[in-house]
C-alpha cells in the first residue's frame, strides 16, 4: 500500500495552485485534508501524475457571514466548523453533521471543501449542502463560477468540477432563526460512513410548517432532496400523521444500491424510519 | 513457600511491558533497519482459481532499485514445500508452496516476491510483472465443493473433501428416536478474520560466514517456526534463530507457518542482504488465515424434565485453499465436535466433522478454536429446548451441567474434564446480573413494546495441553511441554529465559510473579527473556491457552531447583541446616532467628566465588532448566450473560449489561485476567454483530478493507462485569488453568441467545452469525413484524 510516483506541489497562493493544476491537462489531484484521497493513492487506485496541495494556501480556511449566507474556505477543518461560534448560530445543522463525521483525528484534517469535492454520496457534507440548497465556488483558469448542490453532484464521486477547477468556497445559506434542524444516521460503526443518513430543517408557524427540507445520504449515487415528502409537511403540517406520511414518502423516492452491508431493501426502509427520528427530532427543537 | 514474603502470585500487579510499548519502546519487527537492507513486495493472485502459464518479470528487474524477483519454480528449488501432515485417517496431506506453484488457488494467494531498496520501488515492481493466468472454474463454497462435478483444487487428495472425523458415545440415534422432545437447527457461523493490530510481517538475515540465519518474525511460535524451518530449508536447527520479540496481537492467527515467513528465509539467504516483509493491512485481510466458518446441523434430544438423552451434529467448515502448518485443516472442525457436548452430561453423541477446500484463504485458528461455533450450537440448542419446554434457560443448564460427583469426567469426545465450577459459575453470574430483577425488567420492557432479551452461555475449554493429547487432532508435532531457564547473576539478579512468547498476554508480567515468589525476590529482580530461539530452552511458543500453565509450571520446577541450591548455599554461609533455612523476603533466614540472615545476593556471590565460599563437592553456579509437561491439560470455564436490546425500526443490537464469571483456577494476576476476558468479549462482539469476511461468487474478497470488515471499536463495547471463581487446577502446577480465549468463546453464543430471547415474541430464532442488522431485517420482515 504504497502510492505510485507522483510530482508533488506546495503552492501557498490559489492562483500558483491553479497554475500548477493547470500544468497537468486534467491528471493533477488536488489534496486537501487527504483523508479520502490518501488512502486512494495507497490503494493505487487513483494514481495521479501530481498532488496539488493546498494545505499551505492560508487563504481558503475562513469562516464569516456575507449575504444571508455563511461562507466557509474550502480548507476550513471539520474540526474548526465544529467549535465556530458562528457556525453554531447560523448553521446548527453544519454543527450536528460535524460531529458524524468520522473520528476527531479525522476531522483534525479533514475539510469541508475536500469532503465535498470528494462527493462520497454516504457523507454528511454533501447531504447537508443539499438540505440548505447550498453553493460552491469553483475557480478555474477561466474565472470563477458558482454551482448550485443540485448542479455539483453527478454521480458516486464524481462533480461537475472540471479537472482544472479547485472548489474554494462552500456557501450556505444562514438558517432562518428559531428553524428545527436534525441529522440522523445509521452506520454499522461509530464513525462509520452512514448507511442511510438523513438531514432534516423545518421551520415552524405553530402547527404549520412554512418550510421543511429532507436530504439523505448513503441512499443513492448522490445525495437526494426529498422534496415530495417536504410537501406533505408543507401541506399539511407538523402532526404526527404528516411525518408519518412523509416517512412513507421517503422511502419511495430513494433508490439505494445494495453492499455487503445492507440490501437496498434495508436502506429504504431505514430512510423511512430516519426521516421520522430526524422530522420528530426537528420539530421538538424548532421554535415558532 | 517461604512464610511472610509477600506473594506476587495472586497480586493485581501492572503489566510491567505496558510503559515500553506505551511510550513507542517496543521491538517489533519494523523497528529493525540492519544495513543494507532491502524491502519486499507480493505479487498476489486477482484469480480465485487459475493456472499459471507464465512469469515475466524482466520488467520488474529492469526497474532501478530492484535487486531480485522469486516465483514459485525459483523458491522450489532452495526450499521445501509445506506439507501439514496429519497422524489421523481421513486427513489429507496437500501442499502449500510459498509462491504459487503451478495454480493459484485463492484471491491474495502469493505468486511472486520483489527485493527492492524500497517498499515504493517494490510495488512498482510487483506491477510489473507479468503473469499469464489460465482462469480455471472457481470452488465457491462447500456445498458446491463437494459436488462430484467440482473442479478439485488439490489434485493429490483427489477430492475436495480434506478432512472427515468422527466422534461418537453410544446409540444415540435410538436416544433421539425416543426422547421427548427433539430440537433442531442448521447453525451458520460465518469466516472472521482476527485483525491483528500489526500485521504480520518478518526480517531475514543471512550471515554468509557462519552460515546463519536470524529470522524476526511477528509471530507467535518462534519455536515452531525455526523447527520447521530447519527441514523446509535443509539447514541445521542450531543455525536457525527465529525471534518474536514485541508481536502486536496473534488471537491464533499468527501461530501458523506462513508462506512469506519461507520466501523471506530463501531471499536473504539468496541475495546475502537483509530482507524485510511488512504485511499491509491489505494483505492481511486476504491471506492471513481466517476462522470458523461451519455450518453445524445439530440435533439434541431432550426427555421432559429437560436433560439431554442425545447430540447428534454434522459439521462442515469451509477451510479454504490450503491445509496450514502445523495444524492442518482439521484444526477448526475436528474441534468444534470435540466440544460440541460442552459442560453437559451428555449421554449419547455422534458428531460427524468434514473439512472442505475452497478457493478462499486458509483456515486456521483463531481465538477459542472451534470452540465459538460449538458453544453457539449447543447454548442456541439449550435455548430452543428450553423455550419448548417452558424452563428458565438458566434452570435447563443447571439440570445438565456435568455434576461435582461426576469430575473427573469423559466427554462423548474423550476429553477428561477435570473438577470445574459450571454450577457455581452459572450461579454466580446469575447473582451479578441479579438474574430475577432483570427477568422483571424485560417484562416492563416487553409490554412497552420494546425487544429486550437476555442470553446466557456456558462453556469449557480444554487449556493447558500437555503431550497426551497434540493441540490439533493428528498434527505432525509436539505441543505437550515448555521449560523454563531460571538463571541469578553474582548480584543477585534474575533472568528468567522461556521458550514461550508473548504477543499482548503479559507474560513479562505473570511469569515474572511466579519466579519472584519461587526464589524469593521483588518482581524488579526479575527480567523475563522470551519469544528468542537462541536464547531460550526449546520450546515452540504461546498459543491454545498454554503458556501461563506449562511455562508457568516450567518456572515453578526451575524456581524450587534454585531455590533448594539457595537454601544449601544460605546454610553453608550461615553455618546451619539448610533444613533449618526459611526464605524471607529478600533473604534467607535460620527458622525463628530472623537476625541469623544472608541476603539473596550474598547468596548468588557465593554461588559463582568458588569453592572456597561452597559447601563441600557444590557444584558453582546458581541457575536451572527445567522442562514441565502437564501430559492430559486442564480445563478453564465460565458463564457470561447478556442483556440486549434489538432497536425496532433500525434492526440495531444494543448491549445493555455484560456479565462473565470465569473459572481459571488460581489466578497469577486478577487485572491481566480482567483484560484478557475484557480483549476476548469484544473480539466475541465483533463475531456475533459486525465482522464477516465476504467472498462473492467468484471468489472475489468483497470485506478488503476495516471500512468493509467491522471491527468493532471502544464505542460498540460495553462495561463488562467480571468476576470469578477460583478453583485451582488439580492437574497442573500451581493449579493454573489457561485463560485468555475463553471471552471469544462466551460471547458470540450469549449475545445469539439474547437477540433470540428478545425476539421470542416473533418466534424468531438466530441460527446465523454474526446477527447483523441487515440479516434482522430480513428475519423480522419474515415474521410480519
Amino acid at each position: 500500500m504504497k502510492p505510485p510516483k507522483f510530482e508533488y506541489h506546495a503552492p501557498t497562493s490559489l492562483d500558483e495552485a491553479l497554475d500548477a493544476l493547470g500544468r497537468y491537462g486534467g491528471d493533477a489531484k488536488v489534496l486537501a485534508g487527504g483523508q479520502s484521497l490518501m488512502p486512494l493513492l495507497n490503494f493505487r487506485l487513483a494514481r495521479p501524475a501530481a498532488l496539488v496541495d493546498l494545505n499551505r494556501v492560508a487563504s481558503l480556511a475562513y469562516i464569516r457571514e456575507q449575504d444571508g449566507q455563511v461562507r466557509l474556505g474550502a480548507m476550513t477543518r471539520q474540526r474548526t466548523i465544529e467549535f465556530s461560534p458562528l457556525v453554531a448560530q447560523r448553521l446548527p445543522l453544519l454543527k450536528e453533521a460535524t460531529r458524524w463525521v468520522g473520528h476527531l483525528p479525522i476531522r483534525t484534517r479533514g475539510t469541508i471543501g475536500g469532503s465535498i469535492a470528494h462527493a462520497d454520496p454516504s457523507a454528511e457534507y454533501p447531504a447537508v449542502l443539499a438540505a440548505l440548497e447550498g453553493e460552491v465556488v469553483a475557480r478555474g483558469a477561466r474565472g470563477e463560477r458558482v454551482i448550485r448542490a443540485a448542479d455539483l453532484f453527478q454521480t458516486y464521486l464524481t462533480t461537475s468540477l472540471a479537472p482544472d477547477e479547485i472548489l474554494t468556497e462552500v456557501r450556505l445559506p444562514a438558517m432562518p432563526a428559531g428553524a428545527g434542524y436534525a441529522l440522523e444516521e445509521f452506520s454499522r460503526r461509530h464513525g462509520d460512513f452512514a448507511i442511510v443518513g438523513i438531514a432534516a430543517v423545518v421551520v415552524r408557524a405553530g402547527q404549520r410548517c412554512t418550510m421543511a427540507r429532507l436530504a439523505t445520504a448513503g441512499a443513492g449515487p448522490v445525495p437526494v432532496r426529498l422534496r415530495a415528502a417536504e410537501e406533505i409537511l408543507e401541506t399539511e403540517g407538523l402532526g404526527e400523521a404528516a411525518i408519518d406520511a412523509a416517512a412513507r414518502r421517503a422511502t419511495e423516492l430513494v433508490d439505494p444500491d445494495a453492499d455487503i452491508h445492507a440490501s437496498a431493501d434495508y436502506r429504504r426502509h431505514l430512510a423511512g424510519v430516519l426521516t421520522k427520528r430526524a422530522l420528530t427530532r426537528a420539530i421538538g427543537v424548532a421554535r415558532g | 513457600m517461604g512464610v511472610g514474603l509477600p506473594r506476587l502470585v495472586g497480586a493485581r500487579v501492572a503489566r510491567r511491558e505496558d510503559p515500553r510499548l506505551l511510550t513507542g519502546q517496543g521491538s517489533y519487527v519494523d523497528d529493525h533497519r540492519p544495513a543494507r537492507m532491502l524491502y519486499a513486495a507480493f505479487l498476489r493472485s486477482p484469480h480465485a482459481h487459475a493456472r499459471i502459464r507464465r512469469i515475466d518479470a524482466s520488467a520488474a528487474l529492469a526497474l532501478p532499485g530492484v535487486a531480485a524477483v522469486l516465483t514459485g519454480d525459483d523458491i522450489a528449488r532452495s526450499a521445501k514445500p509445506v506439507r501439514a501432515a496429519s497422524k489421523t485417517p481421513n486427513v489429507k496431506t496437500t501442499s502449500y508452496p510459498p509462491l504459487a506453484l503451478g495454480k493459484v488457488r485463492h484471491v491474495g494467494e502469493a505468486v511472486a516476491m520483489v527485493a527492492a531498496e524500497s517498499r515504493y520501488v517494490a510495488e512498482d515492481a510487483v506491477e510489473r510483472i507479468v503473469v499469464e493466468y489460465e482462469p480455471l472454474p472457481v470452488v465457491r463454497d462447500v456445498e458446491s465443493a463437494l459436488d462430484p462435478a467440482s473442479p478439485v483444487l488439490h489434485d493429490e487428495a483427489e477430492t475436495n473433501l480434506l478432512v472427515s472425523r468422527e466422534f461418537a458415545r453410544g446409540d444415540v440415534d435410538a436416544a433421539v428416536a425416543g426422547a421427548a422432545l427433539v430440537v433442531r437447527e442448521r447453525f451458520r457461523f460465518h469466516r472472521h478474520t482476527p485483525v491483528c493490530m500489526e500485521n504480520r510481517g518478518c526480517l531475514a538475515e543471512y550471515a554468509t560466514g557462519s552460515g546463519a540465519l536470524t529470522l524476526r518474525s511477528s509471530a507467535q511460535c518462534p519455536g515452531l517456526v525455526r523447527d520447521i524451518l530447519t527441514d523446509l530449508l535443509d539447514m541445521p536447527e542450531h543455525l536457525i534463530r527465529v525471534i518474536a520479540t514485541d508481536v502486536g496481537g496473534g488471537f491464533g492467527a499468527k501461530a501458523s507457518l506462513y508462506p512469506e515467513e519461507i520466501a523471506t528465509c530463501v531471499m536473504a539467504r539468496r541475495l546475502g542482504r537483509p530482507v524485510k516483509w511488512i504485511g499491509d493491512r491489505r494483505e492481511d485481510l486476504l491471506a492471513t488465515t481466517h476462522a470458523w466458518d461451519e455450518i453445524v446441523d445439530a440435533e439434541l434430544g431432550l426427555n421432559q424434565d429437560g436433560t439431554i438423552v442425545g447430540l447428534r451434529a454434522e459439521v462442515i467448515a469451509d477451510v479454504g485453499g490450503y491445509s496450514i502448518y502445523p495444524w492442518t485443516a482439521a484444526i477448526e472442525p475436528v474441534q468444534t465436535i470435540s466440544f460440541l457436548p460442552g459442560p453437559y452430561r451428555v449421554p449419547t453423541y455422534r458428531g460427524r466433522a468434514r473439512g472442505v477446500a475452497t478457493c478462499k484463504a486458509p483456515l486456521g485458528p483463531y481465538r477459542g478454536v472451534g470452540r465459538p461455533p460449538a458453544v453457539f450450537v449447543i447454548e442456541g440448542l439449550m435455548d430452543r429446548a428450553a423455550r419448548r419446554l417452558g424452563l428458565d434457560p438458566a434452570e435447563i443448564r443447571l439440570r445438565n451441567f456435568i455434576r461435582d460427583e461426576d469430575f473427573p469426567y469423559k466427554s462423548p469426545s474423550g476429553i477428561v474434564w477435570d473438577r470445574s465450577s459450571f454450577t457455581e459459575s452459572l450461579q454466580k453470574a446469575r447473582e451479578a446480573l441479579d438474574y430475577k430483577a432483570a427477568r422483571d425488567e424485560q417484562a416492563r420492557a416487553r409490554a412497552a413494546g420494546r425487544w429486550v432479551g437476555i442470553g446466557i452461555a456456558s462453556y469449557v475449554e480444554l487449556t493447558g495441553i500437555g503431550s497426551a493429547i497434540p493441540v490439533s487432532p493428528g498434527m505432525p508435532v509436539s505441543t505437550g511441554t515448555e521449560a523454563a531457564t531460571i538463571r541469578f547473576d553474582p548480584a543477585g539478579k534474575v533472568t528468567a529465559v522461556f521458550g514461550v512468547a508473548s504477543h499482548g498476554q503479559g507474560l513479562e508480567t505473570t511469569l515474572a510473579q511466579i519466579v519472584g515468589d519461587e526464589v524469593g525476590v521483588p518482581i524488579e529482580d526479575v527480567r523475563v527473556v522470551h519469544g528468542d530461539t537462541d536464547a531460550s530452552p526449546y520450546g515452540t511458543g504461546t498459543y491454545a491457552s498454554r503458556s501461563l500453565v506449562l511455562a508457568g509450571g516450567a518456572a515453578i520446577l526451575a524456581g524450587r531447583s534454585v531455590r533448594e541450591k539457595m537454601l544449601v548455599i544460605a546454610g553453608h554461609l550461615l553455618e546451619a541446616d539448610p533444613a533449618d533455612v526459611t526464605l524471607a523476603p529478600g533473604r534467607y533466614a535460620v527458622r525463628g532467628m530472623p537476625d541469623r540472615s544472608v541476603t539473596v545476593r550474598q547468596i548468588a556471590r557465593a554461588a559463582y566465588s568458588g569453592a572456597k565460599h561452597l559447601p563441600k563437592g557444590l557444584e558453582p553456579g546458581l541457575e536451572a532448566t527445567r522442562f514441565y509437561d502437564p501430559y492430559y491439560g486442564t480445563a478453564s470455564n465460565a458463564t457470561h450473560a447478556a442483556m440486549v436490546e434489538v432497536d425496532r425500526a433500525t434492526l440495531e443490537v444494543k448491549i445493555l449489561r455484560y456479565v462473565v464469571v470465569e473459572d481459571c483456577g488460581r489466578m497469577v494476576n486478577p487485572l491481566i485476567v480482567d483484560g484478557q476476558v475484557h480483549g476476548g468479549v469484544a473480539q466475541g462482539i465483533g463475531a456475533a454483530l459486525l465482522e464477516e469476511i465476504v467472498y462473492d461468487d467468484q471468489g472475489q474478497l468483497l470485506s478488503g478493507t476495516l471500512m468493509d470488515y467491522v471491527v468493532p471499536s471502544a464505542c460498540e463495547i460495553p462495561m463488562m462485569e467480571v468476576h470469578h471463581v477460583e478453583t485451582p487446577s488439580p492437574v497442573t502446577l500451581g493449579g493454573f488453568r489457561g485463560m485468555g480465549e475463553g471471552g471469544t468463546i462466551g460471547a458470540p453464543a450469549a449475545i445469539a441467545n439474547a437477540v433470540a430471547d428478545a425476539l421470542a415474541p416473533l418466534s424468531i430464532e438466530v441460527a446465523e452469525l454474526p446477527v447483523t442488522p441487515e440479516r434482522l431485517f430480513r428475519l423480522t420482515r419474515k415474521a410480519g413484524a
